[in-house]
């Protein structure tokens, strides 16, 4: 493959538009790890097969795209451009599509979104609530074209924004552009990526050597999945991205840090930078420019520390992955003590953007006024991994500010089955949980951090009342108490000692002074720990503490857990009204501790009850009561 | 490597100017304010591991808690108030102190701490309590002292978070451990031992317990007495310019006020923290880098190059004792030596009798190419260097050497043989080593005497000698001239450093009845030498093995033509005052000296009957030294070994017989 010039972009583009006219429609069907997982390759398989059969090759085309965000209704297909959205596709499903919709010209009614308002039928993706709300900057080409085609990114604009950075702009122009722009680190910390720049540049200049950049995609929050789902939609876009930043900064070699645990991100952004080299768009005298950048793929063996900067850094100088004091900043001395940017992989999607579109027009999305600094507000957009107790599980992209209650009730669709929301948890496991009467909350960096939790990279797990908050605080610390990495005293011993605590008080066997131990251990646990990551970690005991404490009280005075969720806590016991002795529950019960004969009422033997709940799922009565 | 940049801050109230990236620790250290710390140990370095030393800093109304063994203050820290003592603080250590405690209740530097932050029984108990007393704390010492102290990846850290641990990789007795026991000594809780040395002696129990002493010993006193590990050698510069033995100007003079900018006040700032040591178990690591270093002549004139540090005789041969006093130009000459492949010793003696010809208008500007080769001039000296190197111009004629340049001068430029023998500072075709020996008979002895030249491997008396004048006699010189050299050799024979043995000295040495042999560690390296061999060796045997080898390097010497009494001569600049100015300028110590132990009334001499006088009679004294040291060495007037002697030593083979009758 020969290098490409700025011409030569053009004409890709053009190529690539003009191929899809050719065709009456595109089908997109998702291939994001959620769809695929739910066989979205053997359906794509299937749709290819049956096209052919049909003499219809010519006529339509399949493209496997990226996450499509609408996870919880996967496998997905949208026919383009016309804007079918088909959901909850199975094999079977196929041969309808082609033969009614495809040939007869009747899109078929039975596979598309039901409206939970009015339980009509919504065919076209735009009209969906779940889209309709979001703004689509860092997954602008989400589910539209193939990722593993260059051609594909280059025919929705991909690299202008290079070609235009390297023709005709300087790097410092660059750089005030992304200032200008206000945005701010999506990684969790979010310190603006300007400022961050400014300072490597200055300190590389210091002392006479190219620094590094970072590209960090090692996402680690359960349930979250922004990053992965980024880079399997449009790798380039990152790519492309890094290559703009390495041209500000001065920067001749760039890395991805991603975890391995994400084969498929992994594969895609290998052939990407593959594909990117051959354009000669990585590589040497990119354009024909005096400008050479290329970027190396590092791959993380998985521990959640990992994605701390230091310690990714230290990853990658091939030590333990450990994280060391940041008094002397990364971009000061980083990876091989060399001035290193790094940024997270959605920081990076949204450079190509803002360079096409400028940083006034980026700025002026989100919240607060940034043109003065980018500490007074939160410019752009923000995506969001949208999971637990929620109609519309999936991948969001929402302009910074908007409520946490538009999110979770509009574009989520709010807690199903008549349960109320109770919390949402943002910001990863050493994020916070902020109470359903706080949803009015806009979302953003600093709101978010004075209410107890943070932004982090973006995970929002909602919770409905059947939660109890004292058993998602452990939960959450039990995960951290296993990714510490034991470096300093605090994170180490504290996080344990407060694990120690939670088990006790959900095992009806806390005591009253507990409250305030636990809030004097996570202060210093928050104030002495060596990184970012430790000094986070006591969020979900603090933030639970803060909103929550009736819960605790329950748990420790009262001895019992309202939602009925800690076993130590609770009775399952069974209504006299209620049963009617039809004998499921005994079948069911793993312990046989259900005892009863048919027609008679049933009773529960508590010193066998493991407590597992499964008699009250089995029950069609409402028999089994739980107190 | 300009002067670094003064931040101004407050520490606990206190005023106090630091440099620019001094961390809180140290700063707070030379204000006497105490900062506790479980895992910070200055040769080690910062941790920040344990989080006790935790300090509140505190500029325009914004606070943060940061560990002051790492944060360094910076510029940008200007009027930063840092608070050791706050009540956050205090509350914080507390509460780590607890932690620790409830997971190592017995562990006495936990106990200790906890009780002078007032923590009795923690609040909770931990899960994974403890109770030995010396528990691993999991502070690092041992992981980082190995890697950084050592250069060693021996051991460190296995799983993560609580189930933290140190281990060897995959628990099994790593190969390549020294066995150096460092971890062991900044281990704070004694929870390292060791067990099985790699290197296989003959008793190790023995060995370990001796090595683990003087090990011990080198880490508590060397930062007392000398600081090798943090200054090298570079400490001996101030030491002999005050006890006038460093050499100036080709030996002529024993001190100068420029001593001050290249001793180890001017190469503290300019070494490298790093480790830099022969061997990585060393615990003293004398050898120090000058790092990111810019040449300003030369191939590298211009690059950051790394410089294998000066050390004291570089400093002196190629600084002082050329008039230079520039700590730059002396990084600078030793770099070119080493990338040359030049000895800095041989170089700067050379070199500093090229520049006396030239300034006694032996030899002129036509001689040296036109090189003003003044003692200070630096430039010329560096020039003298590159030629050198490149064979070419006049540094070709010094790099042969101070006989053939004596040679060369008189048959080529029509010197004056008898000066240029008198300040030609060689001896059996060795440039000297850096010590004045003019006042030290017994050092005289020590240089002269030597096998291989005048160097001090083989004896170092001087201060034994002028300056405790412990060995008035002939025969305690004598026997000082045969016990040192000996007992030097031993450390050749057996491939070993002689610093550990008496730079640096047990804390009673000098109460002892022999300082100057520093006894105790001679006991120690008789105990090493029976626990590697398995040979009882005594510290008299230790001389005894060496004697044999002496007396075959003499029997050598003689077979290739050096080996006699006129071989033992010595220029006169190293017994006394060659030139009148010489003279002059310790008037009253050689007009002393003529009084009362020549015998004769100098007032009313010249200066220049006084030196001839003051020759005469030092020049008579170091001939009988020579018959004395023979004496003792079993050799006869002539220096040569007795068949006595030859077959007490049991070395009377057919060869050296030979030899001996041939002469």
């Amino acid at each position: 493959m020969t290098k490409i010039t700025i011409t030569d972009l053009k004409q890709i583009s053009e190529r690539n538009k003009s191929t899809s006219e050719k065709f009456k429609a595109s089908l997109l069907v998702c291939a994001g790890t959620g769809c695929v997982a739910n066989k979205a390759f053997i359906i794509r398989d299937a749709l290819e097969k049956e096209l052919k059969e049909k003499n219809l090759e010519s006529d339509y085309r399949v493209i496997a795209t990226g996450c499509n965000g609408f996870c919880a209704q996967g496998p997905l297909m949208l026919v383009s451009p016309e804007g079918t959205l088909y959901l909850n596709l199975k094999l079977d499903d196929v041969s309808t599509i082609v033969d009614e919709h495809l040939i007869n010209g009747k899109p078929v009614q039975d596979l598309m979104y039901i409206s939970p308002v009015d339980e009509t039928r919504t065919p076209k993706m735009k009209d969906i609530q779940f889209f309709k709300q979001q703004q689509l900057i860092i997954l602008r080409n989400r589910g539209a074209i193939d990722p593993e085609q260059i051609d594909d990114y280059i025919g929705r604009g991909g690299y202008q924004a290079l070609a235009h950075a390297l023709s005709e702009m300087k790097p410092n122009e660059i750089l005030n552009e992304v200032k200008t722009s206000g945005i701010r680190g999506r990684g969790g910390g979010g310190f603006p990526t300007g400022i961050k720049w400014e300072s490597c540049i200055s300190s590389a200049k210091k002392t006479d050597v190219a620094p590094y950049l970072v590209c960090n995609a090692d996402e680690g929050d359960p349930g979250a999945f922004m990053d992965r789902s980024i880079i399997e939609a449009d790798p380039h876009s990152v790519i492309e991205g890094m290559a703009i930043g390495a041209y500000a900064i001065g920067a001749k070699e760039g890395f991805v840090y991603i975890r391995k645990e994400y084969p498929l991100a992994l594969e895609r952004l290998r052939k990407a930078i593959q594909q990117a080299r051959d354009y000669g768009l990585l590589g040497q005298k990119i354009f024909d420019t005096d400008f050479s950048f290329d970027i190396n793929i590092h791959q993380g063996a998985g521990a959640f520390v990992s994605g701390e900067s230091s310690a990714l850094m230290t990853a990658m100088e091939g030590k333990v992955g450990e994280p060391h004091s940041k008094y002397i900043h990364t971009v000061e001395s980083g990876y091989k003590g060399l001035p290193t940017v790094l940024n997270n992989v959605e920081t990076w999607a949204n450079i190509p953007v803002i360079i096409e579109k400028g940083g006034k027009w980026f700025s002026k999305i989100g919240s607060g006024d940034v043109s003065e600094s980018p500490w007074k507000g939160s410019s752009g957009t923000k995506v969001f991994s949208l999971v637990g107790d929620i109609a519309n599980t999936g991948l969001v992209e929402v302009p910074m500010g908007i409520t946490l209650e538009e999110i979770v009730n509009k574009i989520g669709g709010g807690v199903p089955e008549g349960r109320q929301c109770k919390a949402v948890q943002t910001g990863g496991p050493s994020g916070g949980c902020i109470p359903a009467d706080l949803l009015n909350l806009p979302v953003d960096f600093d709101t978010l951090t004075q209410a107890g939790s943070m932004m982090g990279s973006g995970g929002l797990i909602v919770m409905d009342d059947s939660r109890c908050m004292v058993d998602v605080a452990k939960y959450f610390i039990d995960f951290l108490v296993e990714e510490s990495c034991g470096k300093c005293t605090p994170c180490r011993e504290g996080l344990v000692i407060i694990k120690t605590i939670l088990a006790r008080v959900t095992n009806g066997l806390g005591e009253p002074s507990d409250l305030e131990m636990l809030s004097d251990i996570s202060e210093t646990i928050k104030n002495a720990s060596l990184c970012d990551l430790g000094g986070s970690a006591p969020n979900p005991a603090l933030s639970t503490l803060k909103y929550f404490k009736d819960e605790y009280k329950a748990h420790i005075i009262d001895k019992k857990c309202p939602a009925g969720v800690c076993k130590a806590l609770i009775q399952y016991t069974i209504s006299k009204e209620n049963c009617n002795g039809c004998g499921v529950c005994p079948k069911h019960c793993p312990e046989d501790a259900i005892s009863g004969e048919k027609k008679e009422l049933h009773t529960i033997d508590q010193s066998k009850c493991v407590k597992c709940g499964i008699c009250r799922e089995v029950c069609k009565f409402d028999a089994v009561e739980v107190e | 490597m300009g002067e670094s940049e003064m931040v101004k801050i407050t520490i606990d109230g206190q005023e106090t100017e630091v440099e620019d990236g001094t961390t809180i620790m140290k700063a707070a250290d030379k204000l006497d304010i105490e900062i506790p710390s479980l895992c910070y140990h200055p040769r080690i370095g910062a941790l920040g591991n344990c989080r006790l030393c935790v300090s509140e800093i505190t500029k325009e109304n914004k606070s943060k808690v940061v560990s002051s063994c790492n944060y360094p203050i910076r510029k940008k820290d200007e009027g930063l108030s840092v608070s050791t003592k706050s009540d956050t603080i205090i509350k914080t250590r507390k509460n780590v102190l607890e932690m620790m405690l409830s997971r190592w209740p017995n562990v006495p530097v936990i106990k200790y701490l906890a009780e002078e932050y007032g923590v009795q029984k923690p609040r909770y108990s931990h899960p994974l309590a403890d109770e030995s007393e010396n528990a691993c704390v999991l502070c690092g010492r041992c992981v980082n002292a190995c890697k950084n102290i050592m250069q060693q990846n021996i051991i460190d850290f296995s799983y993560q978070g609580y189930r933290r641990q140190v281990v060897m990789p995959f628990d099994e007795m790593n190969p390549d451990c020294l066995g150096c026991g460092t971890c062991t000594y900044v281990c704070p809780t004694g929870a390292i031992s060791l067990t099985d040395d790699p290197n296989n002696p003959a008793d190790s129990e023995l060995l370990k317990e001796v090595g683990l002493s003087h090990s011990l010993e080198i880490h508590t006193l060397d930062p007392k007495q000398n600081e090798m590990s943090t200054v090298g050698t570079t400490h001996l510069v101030p030491i002999m310019n005050e006890f006038d033995l460093l050499p100036v100007q080709n030996f002529r003079f024993g001190n100068h006020p420029g001593a001050d900018n290249i001793g180890s006040k001017a190469y503290r700032k300019r070494f490298d923290s790093g480790f830099d040591g022969c061997w990585a178990g060393c615990p003293v690591a004398c050898s120090h880098v000058v790092a990111n270093f810019q040449p300003r002549t030369g191939p590298f004139s211009g690059q950051k190059v790394y410089v294998d540090g000066p050390e004291y005789e570089t400093i002196a041969g190629c600084g002082s004792n050329l008039g230079i006093f520039n700590p730059d130009t002396i990084t600078e000459i030793n770099f070119y030596c080493d990338t040359y492949g030049i000895d800095t010793i041989s170089f700067g003696t050379a070199m500093a009798f090229a520049m006396e010809c030239y300034e006694m208008g032996q030899i002129d500007n036509k001689a040296t190419g036109g090189l003003e080769l003044r003692f200070g001039n630096e430039d010329a000296a560096l020039e003298i260097l590159h030629q050198m190197a490149k064979g070419e111009g006049f540094g070709k004629i010094v790099g042969q050497g101070i006989r053939n340049m004596k040679k060369l001068f008189v048959e080529k430029y029509d010197a004056d043989p008898n000066i240029l023998n008198d300040i030609g500072m060689e001896a059996k075709g060795l440039e000297y080593s850096e010590y004045v020996t003019k006042e030290s008979l017994a050092q005289q002895g020590g240089y002269g005497l030597a096998l291989k030249g005048p160097q001090h491997d083989e004896a170092w008396l001087i201060f034994l000698d002028m300056v405790h004048n412990l060995m008035p006699t002939f025969e305690q010189k004598a026997e000082a001239l045969h016990w040192f050299p000996m007992f030097r050799t031993w450390f050749g024979l057996c491939g070993l450093c002689k610093l550990p043995w008496n730079d640096i000295v047990p804390e009673d040495n000098k109460t002892t009845p022999e300082p100057a042999k520093v006894m105790k560690h001679v006991e120690w390296y008789s105990k090493y030498f029976t626990a590697v061999t398995g040979r009882k060796t005594a510290p008299e045997d230790i001389i005894t093995l060496s004697e044999r080898v002496y007396n075959f390097q003499r029997l050598f010497n003689l077979r290739m033509g050096f080996g006699k009494r006129e071989h033992d001569n010595v220029p006169y600049r190293s017994v006394g005052p060659v030139t009148v100015e010489e003279y002059e300028s310790r008037q009253d110590r050689y007009d002393k000296e003529l009084k009362e132990k020549v015998g004769i009334d100098p007032s009313g001499m010249s200066t220049k009957e006084k030196r001839d006088a003051l020759r005469k009679y030092r020049e008579a004294e170091y001939e009988k030294l020579k018959d004395a040291v023979y004496k003792r060495r079993g050799w006869n007037v002539q220096g040569m070994p007795t068949l006595e002697k030859i077959k007490e030593l049991g070395i009377d083979f057919q060869e050296v017989l030979e030899l001996l009758k041939k002469q």
